[in-house]
């Protein structure tokens, strides 16, 4: 907590010592990361969704669905009549094109730990998200305070 | 007096040119680091995959459309030689970046100089 305080005043000083173009530039420069920041996170939440949803598939799985007819999609719009021979096997994509066969119980276990690992991934992003939104703040606090500055001058040369 | 100047221009220009054209590789480099990284963390969420699968879990590859059965022991090798050649093109990305910003900042540099000395010629006229 300590270090982090520091942190914002030494930020502080360094802003007021700016000029206002270079102000400009950085909170340009923070306007772009953020917004950066903020696609990356959409994406995360993206991910998070579809495994998710993955997940709540199986868990809809039950026991008695042995033999059970269904229609397997071959296209969106084109089924076929299939039947459930095997209940608790599932071939998982788990990435560079890589498939494994799992169990029902280690596949939910899998998308678990998927939506765990991203809900992970999103809290830091969000941290850091979190403070550069402070630290443009900070930027356009002090923009804003060096024009007020700058227009009272005017004023007072007209005055003069 | 006038020839200096347009001297000076030339060489303004071509020093620019040197920096933009600096800017663009490295801007195309920071994009290749990205995708690398990407790789790089996806390979390793599929090493941790495999690492905790037993000798019971069956391992298939997608060749095109088609999924190929897999030694599960075998799979993990690969997967553990593309970090190894992902991690190594990685640090050479980096270099090579490091390299180039030191470039940049040069070039920078010296267009500044040439921005004053222009500046200078032109106030003196």
């Amino acid at each position: 907590m300590s270090a982090s305080s520091s942190d914002v005043k030494t930020e502080q000083i360094d802003l007021a010592k700016l000029s206002l173009e270079q102000l400009m530039q950085i909170r340009q420069e923070m306007e772009k990361e953020i917004n950066s920041i903020q696609a990356s996170l959409q994406t995360l939440y993206n991910c998070k969704a579809k495994y998710a949803s993955s997940k709540e598939a199986l868990e809809s799985f039950q026991p008695e669905w042995q033999n059970r007819p269904v229609l397997v999609p071959l296209t969106s719009s084109m089924y076929v009549p299939g039947r459930i021979k095997d209940l608790d096997n599932f071939v998982i994509d788990v990435g560079t094109g890589y498939y494994v066969e799992k169990n029902l119980e280690s596949s939910k276990d899998y998308f678990m730990r998927r939506v765990d690992y991203l809900q992970e991934q999103i809290e830091k992003i969000e941290k850091i998200q979190i403070q550069k939104s402070r630290f443009l703040n900070a930027v356009a606090g002090v923009m804003e305070m060096k024009q007020l500055a700058l227009s009272k001058q005017m004023q007072q040369q007209q005055s003069a | 007096m006038d020839k200096n100047s347009t001297a000076l221009v030339k060489k303004l220009q071509s020093e620019l040119e040197a920096y933009q054209n600096l800017q663009k590789t490295c801007v195309k480099l920071v994009k290749q680091r990205t995708l690398l990284e990407s790789q790089l963390n996806e390979n390793k969420c599929v090493l941790d995959e495999l690492n905790i699968l037993g000798p019971d879990n069956k391992v298939y590859k997608l060749y095109g459309p088609v999924l190929v059965k897999q030694d599960l022991e075998e799979s993990r090798q690969n997967v553990g030689k593309r970090i190894e050649y992902i991690s190594k093109e990685l640090k050479g990305s980096n270099d090579t970046l490091e390299n180039m910003e030191k470039d940049m900042t040069k070039h920078r540099e010296t267009v500044q100089k040439l921005q004053q000395q222009y500046q200078v010629a032109v106030a003196m006229k």
